[in-house]
C-alpha cells in the first residue's frame, strides 16, 4: 500500500469524475427503478448499445464524439420505448421476480447479441480530446472525463427540471407514487410509463457518448455499469435524485480510492460492501428516498 | 398399496435404474451430455430449495459453488486431502457462509430484488476476491492435479465414474427434496413463501425457516460445486463465482417449474443438451450461443409460460398481483 | 388475573400518534370488541398485541407472562393468535394445507397435523372445499379459513380483525354462532368490529377508541349512551342501530 498525497489527490480527482457519470447512469435507472419500480437489469447493455453505436459513428464515420448525442439518445430512447411496450408492459402485472428473470434474460440476450455481430474485441478510439489533460497542482484531470463530468451534471439537472417543471414530468412522478390516483385524474398511467422508460434508457445514451473517449466498448461493458447503477439508486435512496448524484460521487470515488490503496483489483469488493451495508442499515439511502 | 408400487416410487425407481445401465449402452459424449445434464440438475435443485420453495431469489448461487470447489480443490492441491472428504468441508463452509448471508438479509428484511442484488454483488465481490488471492490461484484458478485412475481421490478415466457420482447425487438431492416438500420444514417453506406475514402470524419462524433454506441450499450447492471441479479439473474465479453458473442453475429451475420436486431436473433436462448442441454447432464462432439460447427461452418463458413447464402441465395459474401488497405495517387504522 | 393485560400502550409512527396511552384488560372466557371510528387505531393494537409492530412504550402481558417484544410467531406459539381484516390466506396451498400451517404449532407430524386441520377445517365448514386452492374460494369461505387457520393453533385467545365485513346478514350469522360456540369451549376473544350488530350481540364489554386513545368502556347498553362515544361517531350514525 503506497501512501502518498499526490496519488491520493489524483484519486479524489479521478474518483469524482467518474461519479459523474456513475451518477448519469444511475439517474436514468432512478427514473425506471426508482420511481417506477421496474426492474431492468439490462439497464447496462442499453448502455452497451449506446456505446457502441457511438463508437461506430466516431471510429468509422468520424464524427465528434459529442455530436453523436443527437443519434444515441433518440436511438435509445426509441429502443426503450419498444422493449417496454413488446416484453416490459405485459410483465408488470407479475411480481417483481418476473420482471428480473425477463430483464436478466433480456441482458444475456444483448450480450450475446453483441458477441456475435462485434466479437469479443474491446474497441478503443482515438479522439482529439482523447489525450487531453489539465494540470492542477500535482495532479492531472483527463479532459475527456471532465467534460463528461460536465455533460453528466448537465443531463442530470436538465432530466430534475423536466420532472419538476413539465406537467409530462409531474405525471410520471404522479403515476409512480399512485397509479390509481393518476389514472382518477386523467393521467394516461400506460403512456405515461412508457415515456419515463424511454427517459430513463436515453440518459443512457448521453452516457455513452460522453464516455467513447475514454473508455472501451465490449459486448460485457454493460454487466458492471449495471451493477453500479443499481448500487448508486439504492445508496442514494430509491427515487431519489440528488440521491443518486451524490451516491455516483461516493461510488466513483470509493472505487478510484480503493483503487489507489488496495492492491489488485479489490476496490471492486469495496463497493459492493458498502452497497451490502446500505442495505442492511440504511435501505432508504443517504438522503432517505421513498420507503422500500 | 406398498409402498414400492406406489407410482411416486416406482416410476422413479425404474427410472434410475435405466439410468444406472446408461454407461453400458451410450457413447462417451453421451455420457458427457448426460454428466452435465444431471449436474445442472441437481444444482438447480439445490438451488430450488431456497429460490423455488422458500421464494428467495437468490441470482449469485454461484457464491456456494465456488466455495465448495474451491475448498475441495485447495485442500486437494496443497494438502492432498481426497475431495470425497474436501466436499463435506467445502460444504460445511458454505453452509456457514449460507447462514451468514441469510441471517444478514433475511434479518434487516432485505428481500426480493434487494436479496437478489445482495447475493449478486457478493458472488462478484467473491470474483474480485479470488481473483486477488494468489495463494488459491489468484486469476488463472485452481487445476486439479491429474493422478490418473484413483476413484478414492475422486478421479476417473472414463466418463462413466464420474457420471455414477453425479447420478447418485442427484437422485439424493430430489428425494431430499420431495421428503422436505411433506413434512413440516417444506410446508414451512411454501408458507413463507406465499404470505409472509401470515406465516408469522401461525406460529412460524419465518426467519429461521428462511435461513434454514439459505444454509441447506448453500451446502448442497457447494457439494455440487466440488464435484464440478472434479470433473472439469480447472476453476477459477470467473467460472465458478461468475455470473454464468448463477443464471443457469435459476434458470433451469425457473423453466422447469419453481417450488416443485421434478422441476429444476425437467429444466435441466430440456435445456442443457440444446445449448451443448447449439454450442457444437456454432461453437466455433460463437462461443455465446448457449448463453444466448438462455436468454431468449427465459424471456420468453417469463412472458408465455410464467410457471414454467411443469406449470404449463398442470392446472397451476400464476395469480396477477397488485403491485403493493397490503402488508401489516401499511395498515394505520 | 387476567388473561390479557394492556398496560399503557403507545405507538408512534413519526409524528402521528397511532396509540396513545391504552390500558384495558381481559379475562378468560370474555368476548371483548374494540370498536372506533376509521383510523382510530384499533388495527394497529392487534399489530402490537400480537407483536408485528414493536410499542414505543407500555407493555402487553398475557397469561402473566410479558409478550411485549417478542415476534409474532413466538406469541402464537404461546396462544394468542390473531387474523387478519384482509384475510391472508395462502393462495396455491390447498384450504387443507392453509390450515395444516397453523396446526403445525401444536403438531409437529405431518399426519398429525394433517388430521388436527381435518377437524378444524369440519368445525368451519369448510370439509368440502379441504382440496380446493386458497385463491379460489369466495369471500365467507376466505374468513372461515381464516378462522380456521388460527384456531388450528389453538389458541386461548383469539384476536378477530373485522371478521364480519364484506358479509350479507346470513353470513354474519353464522360467523356469530361460531364464535359463540368456540368461546362456549374456553375460547376467549378481542374483536375489532365496525358491523354493530356483531358487538351488540357477542360482546358483554366494550372498549371505544378514538384518535387511539380509549373514549369509552362498559357494556353495550353503557356504551351506545356514552355522550363521548355518541360525538366520536357523529357521522357515523348508521353504525350504531
Amino acid at each position: 500500500m503506497i501512501f502518498s498525497t499526490t496519488l491520493l489527490a489524483q484519486a479524489l480527482v479521478s474518483g469524482t469524475l467518474i461519479g459523474g457519470v456513475f451518477a448519469l447512469i444511475a439517474v436514468g435507472l432512478t427514473l425506471i427503478w426508482g420511481v417506477m419500480r421496474i426492474i431492468n437489469f439490462a439497464h447496462g447493455e442499453f448502455l452497451m448499445i449506446g456505446m457502441y453505436i457511438a463508437y461506430f459513428l466516431v471510429a468509422t464515420g468520424h464524427w465528434n464524439p459529442y455530436l453523436t448525442i443527437f443519434v444515441t439518445v433518440p436511438a435509445l430512447f426509441l429502443f426503450g420505448v419498444v422493449i417496454f411496450r413488446t416484453i416490459i408492459h405485459p410483465i408488470l402485472k407479475y411480481p417483481a421476480m418476473n420482471q428480473i428473470m425477463l430483464t436478466l434474460g433480456l441482458s444475456l440476450i444483448l450480450q450475446n447479441l453483441a458477441l456475435v455481430i462485434f466479437k469479443a474485441d474491446v474497441l478503443t478510439v482515438q479522439t482529439p480530446y482523447s489525450r487531453l489533460t489539465i494540470p492542477l497542482g500535482e495532479v492531472i484531470v483527463r479532459v475527456p472525463q471532465a467534460i463528461a463530468f460536465a455533460g453528466s451534471g448537465v443531463a442530470a439537472v436538465v432530466l430534475w427540471l423536466f420532472l419538476q417543471r413539465t406537467d409530462t414530468g409531474r405525471a410520471i412522478r404522479a403515476a409512480s407514487q399512485n397509479r390509481d390516483a393518476a389514472m382518477l385524474m386523467g393521467i394516461d398511467v400506460e403512456r405515461t410509463f412508457l415515456l419515463a422508460f424511454g427517459i430513463g434508457s436515453a440518459c443512457l445514451g448521453v452516457a455513452a457518448s460522453l464516455m467513447v473517449p475514454f473508455y472501451y466498448t465490449s459486448p460485457t461493458v454493460g454487466l458492471f455499469f449495471g451493477l453500479i447503477a443499481f448500487v448508486v439508486v439504492v445508496l442514494g435512496g430509491m427515487g431519489n435524485f440528488l440521491g443518486a448524484l451524490v451516491a455516483g460521487l461516493i461510488i466513483g470515488l470509493t472505487e478510484a480510492v480503493g483503487a489507489a490503496l488496495l492492491p489488485g483489483t479489490l476496490a471492486r469488493v469495496l463497493t459492493f460492501g458498502i452497497f451490502t451495508l446500505a442495505l442492511l442499515f440504511r435501505p432508504q439511502g443517504i438522503f432517505g428516498g421513498r420507503q422500500q | 398399496m406398498s409402498t414400492l408400487r406406489k407410482p411416486s416410487v416406482f416410476v422413479p425407481a425404474v427410472l434410475f435404474a435405466l439410468l444406472l445401465a446408461l454407461p453400458g449402452v451410450a457413447s462417451e459424449y453421451v455420457i458427457h451430455l448426460s454428466v452435465l445434464v444431471l449436474m445442472y440438475a441437481y444444482l438447480a435443485t439445490a438451488w430450488n430449495i431456497l429460490g423455488g420453495y422458500a421464494g428467495q431469489h437468490s441470482l449469485g448461487h454461484s457464491l456456494f459453488l465456488g466455495v465448495g470447489a474451491y475448498t475441495s480443490t485447495f485442500l486437494f492441491v496443497q494438502m492432498g486431502v481426497t475431495p470425497w472428504l474436501g466436499m463435506w468441508l467445502g460444504a460445511i463452509l458454505a453452509g456457514v457462509v449460507g447462514w451468514f448471508v441469510g441471517y444478514l438479509c433475511f434479518r434487516y428484511g432485505i428481500k426480493g430484488p434487494y436479496f437478489a442484488l445482495v447475493t449478486i454483488a457478493l458472488a462478484e465481490a467473491a470474483v474480485y476476491i479470488t481473483s486477488n488471492a494468489s495463494f488459491i490461484g489468484g486469476a488463472r484458478g485452481l487445476e486439479v492435479t491429474w493422478l490418473g485412475s484413483r476413484p478414492d481421490l475422486m478421479q476417473f478415466n472414463s466418463k462413466s465414474g464420474y457420471y455414477y457420482i453425479i447420478l447418485v447425487m442427484t437422485a439424493l438431492a430430489i428425494i431430499l427434496t420431495k421428503w422436505c416438500s411433506q413434512r413440516g420444514f417444506g410446508f414451512r417453506l411454501v408458507a413463507v413463501r406465499e404470505n409472509e406475514d401470515a406465516a408469522e402470524a401461525l406460529g412460524v419462524n419465518t426467519l429461521r425457516t428462511k435461513i434454514q433454506a439459505s444454509v441447506l441450499s448453500a451446502a448442497l450447492t457447494a457439494l455440487g460445486g466440488s464435484f464440478f471441479a472434479q470433473y472439469f479439473t480447472y476453476i477459477g474465479p470467473k467460472n465458478v463465482f461468475g455470473e454464468v453458473p448463477s443464471v443457469q442453475i435459476l434458470l433451469f429451475a425457473i423453466i422447469g417449474g419453481l417450488g416443485t420436486v421434478w422441476g429444476p431436473a425437467l429444466g435441466a433436462l430440456i435445456l442443457v443438451p440444446v445449448a451443448e448442441l447449439a454450442r457444437g454447432w456454432l461453437g466455433g464462432s460463437f462461443s455465446g450461443a448457449h448463453l444466448l439460447l438462455y436468454g431468449t427461452v427465459l424471456v420468453v418463458v417469463m412472458l408465455f409460460m410464467p410457471k414454467g413447464i411443469i406449470g404449463l402441465l398442470g392446472r397451476i395459474r400464476l395469480r396477477p398481483v397488485r403491485r403493493r401488497q397490503a402488508r401489516v405495517e401499511d395498515d394505520v387504522t | 388475573m387476567s388473561l390479557l393485560e394492556i398496560s399503557r400502550l403507545t405507538k408512534h409512527f413519526g409524528g402521528l400518534t397511532a396509540v396513545n396511552d391504552l390500558s384495558f384488560s381481559l379475562d378468560q372466557g370474555e368476548i371483548l370488541g374494540l370498536i372506533g371510528p376509521n383510523g382510530a387505531g384499533k388495527t394497529t393494537v392487534f399489530n402490537l398485541v400480537s407483536g408485528f409492530i414493536p410499542p414505543s412504550s407500555g407493555t402487553v402481558t398475557f397469561d402473566g407472562r410479558s409478550v411485549t417484544n417478542l415476534r409474532p410467531h413466538q406469541i402464537c406459539q404461546l396462544g394468542l393468535t390473531r387474523t387478519f381484516q384482509v384475510v391472508q390466506p395462502f393462495p396455491d396451498m390447498t384450504v387443507l394445507e392453509n390450515v395444516m400451517i397453523g396446526a403445525f404449532v401444536r403438531h409437529g407430524r405431518p399426519a398429525e397435523a394433517e388430521n388436527k386441520a381435518r377437524e378444524v377445517l369440519k368445525r368451519v365448514a369448510l370439509d368440502h372445499k379441504a382440496a380446493t386452492p386458497g385463491r379460489s374460494l369466495t369471500l365467507l369461505e376466505l374468513k372461515r379459513l381464516e378462522i380456521g387457520k388460527a384456531l388450528a393453533t389453538e389458541p386461548r385467545l383469539l384476536l378477530l380483525d373485522e371478521v364480519a365485513s364484506g358479509l350479507n346478514m346470513v353470513e354474519v350469522e353464522d360467523v356469530l354462532a361460531l364464535v359463540r360456540q368456540l368461546n362456549r369451549e374456553g375460547i376467549t376473544f378481542l374483536i375489532v368490529e365496525h358491523v354493530m350488530k356483531v358487538i351488540m350481540s357477542l360482546c358483554r364489554r366494550i372498549i371505544v377508541l378514538d384518535f387511539g386513545k380509549k373514549i369509552g368502556e362498559g357494556t353495550p347498553q353503557h356504551v351506545s349512551r356514552d355522550q363521548a362515544v355518541l360525538e366520536a361517531y357523529l357521522g357515523e350514525e348508521e353504525y350504531l342501530a
